[in-house]
């Protein structure tokens, strides 16, 4: 079987299914729409820092980019939910295509420059001389489009298509080439890689991906402020449930997002600042002992992971 | 309207070269990027409202405090997390995630500690014992400072002058001592700084400490010049700290005071012209710098000899 | 001797500037198909400059490089590939993290090699890492990086291919083998450039050499002749390749 439809088969479809089945037997549909969001956001980050490189401390950027999308359809063109979400797909594509400069910058660089990108465009969003078109600092209602259960579907949609872009890079030349590049730059271009070109290819891949997401966030929760859609907290989460599980595999992300968001959930509601605490030791131990991730502990014993 | 937003914007900048200088000494030297930098400034904060509150003392007393205390902080945290960081594939970008994870970990204590309400000190504790010094000079011992016919609040002519004075210092530790010297190699070849026999080690711990030494002290003049702090402050210090690097070119220290100024008087023109703006400055101006200071699209461009 | 087949680079007059440093200053010369040309001056003398510039890490700041009849100053490292240029480095940089066959499939998915490329199997047999094939390549010792960027080159197909201090830190088996390597794709038809301090393996391996002083080519011929020119043997022993 080639490997693409094995991970396909056993990675991908059993996880569609089971949080397709899951808000039938469980009641707390609001904790599952996240873990689904934080599913699409860990991929989106594996796809940008685990096959390129590039640390996008800015990634909720594109998240609020594609909220503010699918909220100015609805709000002024009253456009259906669906055709909304496609809007705020190419919003989060179009503002990737108007930071591609920033590629350009390398490591540390790249991801304080894209961290300054996500609040320039929270604080543009949020001021209060553009309430006529974003209602500025004060949030935006979008009763018309009301349905937490049409929006779960589609967020699953999204995971589905999110698996298949992480799928595809897993196994194909073109993933591969993205890791050359990834790893150096020069002599990828020496095997003949067009490195600007890959780069700007995922990251508007990923740009895409998160616009989606905070499209359905958008659509689920239909009242949202600035602040809560460009929370660091998205890009943070994103980056350390992909970083926890290991980059640059389909099930590593999984894996990350699985297990921290759920102590997240068990620890994190009741008394913040202890999940806080917990938190940021998790990510220093990470970094100091398992800097590869969760995956590193079978890859080191010459196990293949998918 | 034009020189109140000018001098004002001048006594801020050389704070905000103090709140930056810290980061950029640790990024020149050791190639780390201090997320955490903004919590070691919350600290020091938290030292001055201690001294003011509990000993009841000139905040003032905080500055040598502070130092020290973080000077030796940051000493033990080199141990406990460079030399296994730089061992690692990517240091440049595992510090990013590394010293994200502390100041999550400083940020959880703090509000452990001490809740998350917002702290401040009287401005008039402020210098209270330069009362003498004001009264010969100003002819009273509270009250603004007058410059350039425009009236200030005194707290900011102290923090800008503790700023000069703090600043001079790492001039003088740069250029004038052995130690200096070795950090200054060391910044502009590390790898060649190796080879020649510095203790790099040494040095880096050095940077460090003293790195986490002036955030703290700059710190203690936070209460001040931003009204409160919380133990939240320290991520919106990190990021005014780096617009402020950026723009005095990262990895060069006294680039920094440069910065700070420049970032000040932007930052004080956008607030009296342009207000509902102001907000989006540091952000713009830090790509606008990183972008115009390109490192080449293929990164590190030469890498052969 | 044959008479000379027409060149398949041609650089004239080629000017590299950093600052206000001139790296090249007005370098001159040819190579053609077949021929194994030695590069050879004391550091700094821009050999290393002039290999950057002509597989397209460097735009050139003056002159003309044609290859094949085709202007190339400036183009993209990756375009220069797909015409038929390769490299080597001299501190090869693999893909550390993929395996020594993904380095491989890289260049030959990417390279776009106008004639058919050698198989995988064959490249790794050929060039002994067919053990490692499997493993990532930060597991090679510093001989075998070597090698595997080498193979990463060989496989888009070059007709004209750049060695940079390939020879540096070789034993003599692995200098004899490498050179015989060397030559038999010399003999298949390939243009080679040879950048080197080793002056035996030059000696070994090359039909002309260029030497090269302050960005500049000083002498154009064979090393026996090179050795006894004033000014080859004034530029040697002022610099540190004395002895």
């Amino acid at each position: 079987m080639p490997s693409t439809l094995r991970h396909l088969l056993f990675i991908v479809a059993p996880l569609l299914i089971v949080f397709a089945i899951l808000p039938g037997v469980y009641e707390n549909h609001l904790m599952l729409f996240n873990f689904v969001v934080f599913l699409i956001l860990a991929q989106g980050v594996n796809v940008i820092y685990g096959f390129t490189g590039y640390l996008p401390f800015g990634y909720v950027g594109f998240f609020g980019g594609g909220a503010y999308g699918f909220a100015m359809m609805v709000m002024h063109a009253h456009a259906p939910a669906p055709l909304a979400l496609i809007v705020a797909g190419v919003a989060a594509v179009l503002l990737g295509l108007l930071l591609t400069p920033l590629l350009r910058l390398s490591g540390a660089y790249f991801a304080i420059a894209n961290l300054a990108a996500s609040l320039a465009v929270l604080h543009f969003v949020a001021n209060p001389a553009l309430e006529d078109i974003t209602r500025g600092p004060y949030g935006v209602s979008l009763t018309a489009t009301f349905n937490p259960n049409a929006a779960y579907w589609a967020a699953l949609l999204v995971l589905a298509l999110t698996l298949g872009v992480v799928v595809f890079l897993k196994n194909s030349r073109f993933g591969l080439a993205l890791q050359a590049v990834r790893e150096d730059p020069v002599s990828a271009a020496m095997a003949g890689v067009s490195v600007v070109r890959m780069r700007v290819v995922a990251w508007l891949a990923s740009a895409l991906i998160a616009g989606l997401a905070g499209g359905v966030y958008a659509w689920y929760v239909s009242v949202f402020f600035p602040d809560n859609v460009f929370s660091g907290t998205f890009s943070i989460f994103a980056i350390v449930f992909a970083l926890f599980g290991g980059v640059a595999t389909i099930i590593g992300p999984i894996v990350g997002v699985l297990i921290l968001y759920g102590v997240y959930n068990l620890i994190g509601f009741t008394t913040p600042q202890y999940f806080q605490l917990i938190y940021g030791l998790l990510i220093m131990g990470l970094v100091l002992f398992l800097p590869a991730g969760l995956v590193s502990l079978a890859t080191r014993r010459g196990w293949h992971v998918p | 309207m034009l020189v109140y937003a000018l001098v004002a914007g001048l006594l801020f900048g050389l704070y905000f070269s103090l709140v930056g200088i810290g980061l950029n000494l640790v990024f020149g030297v050791m190639r780390i990027v201090n997320l955490a930098h903004g919590d070691f400034l919350m600290l020091g904060a938290f030292i001055a409202v201690g001294v003011s509150a509990l000993a009841a003392l000139d905040p003032l007393f905080a500055v040598p405090l502070a130092f020290v205390v973080f000077v030796l902080v940051g000493l033990v945290l080199y141990r406990l997390l460079v030399p296994r960081l730089q061992g690692s594939v990517n240091p440049e970008m595992l510090s990013i995630i590394l010293f994200f994870g502390l100041s999550q970990v400083i940020e959880a204590l703090t509000t452990i500690a001490f809740g998350t309400s917002e702290r401040s000190i009287p401005s008039s504790e402020l210098g209270a014992i330069l009362a003498p010094l004001r009264v010969r000079l100003f002819g009273d011992a509270d009250g603004p400072v007058e410059l350039f016919g425009q009236t200030f609040p005194a707290t900011w002519a102290i923090s800008a002058m503790v700023s000069v004075i703090a600043i001079g210092l790492v001039y003088v530790y740069l250029y004038r001592t052995r130690l200096g010297t070795l950090t200054r190699a060391v910044m502009s070849r590390r790898d060649e700084a190796f080879a020649t026999g510095i203790n790099v080690d040494r040095v880096s711990a050095a940077a460090f400490g003293i790195g986490l030494g002036l955030a703290a002290v700059a710190g203690v003049f936070a209460p001040f010049m931003f009204g409160s702090v919380t133990p939240a402050f320290g991520e919106d210090a990190t990021v005014t700290s780096f617009a402020v690097v950026v723009l005095g070119s990262l990895g060069n220290p006294l680039g920094t005071a440069l910065g700070g100024v420049v970032y000040g008087i932007s930052y004080m023109l956008v607030q009296t012209y342009l207000s509902s703006w102001a907000d989006l400055l540091p952000y713009v101006l830090l790509i606008l710098i990183l972008l115009l200071r390109p490192s080449g699209l293929l990164g590190r461009r030469v890498r052969v000899a | 001797m044959s008479p000379e087949p027409t060149p398949i680079l041609q650089a004239d007059g080629l000017v590299k500037r950093f600052g206000g440093f001139y790296a090249l200053g007005g370098l001159t010369f040819h190579v053609a198909p077949g021929e194994i040309l030695g590069l050879v001056g004391p550091n700094g003398s821009g050999k290393t400059t002039a290999i950057n510039v002509i597989s397209g890490l460097y735009a050139p700041d003056g002159g003309r490089v044609t290859f094949e009849g085709r202007s190339i100053g400036g183009l993209a490292s990756h375009r220069l590939v797909h015409l038929g240029i390769n490299r080597t480095f001299q501190v090869p940089k693999p893909f550390l993290s993929l395996t020594v066959r993904q380095n491989i499939e890289v260049a030959l998915a990417y390279g776009r090699s106008a004639s058919a490329p050698p198989s995988i199997e064959s490249l790794l047999q050929e060039y002994r890492l067919a053990e490692v094939a499997d493993r990532p390549a930060q597991d090679l010792n510093n001989v075998q990086q070597k090698t595997l960027d080498l193979v990463r080159a060989l496989a888009t197909g070059p007709r004209l291919l750049l060695l940079d201090e390939l020879a540096a830190g070789l034993n003599p088996t692995e200098l004899d083998w490498i050179a015989s390597r060397i030559r038999s794709l010399a003999q298949a038809g390939m243009a080679i450039i040879v950048v080197e301090h080793l002056m035996g393996f030059i000696e070994q391996i090359t039909d002309r050499v260029i030497v090269m002083n302050a960005g500049k080519e000083i002498f154009e011929g064979t090393l026996a002749v090179a050795v006894k020119v004033p000014e080859v043997i004034e530029v040697f022993l002022g610099g540190e390749h004395a002895a």
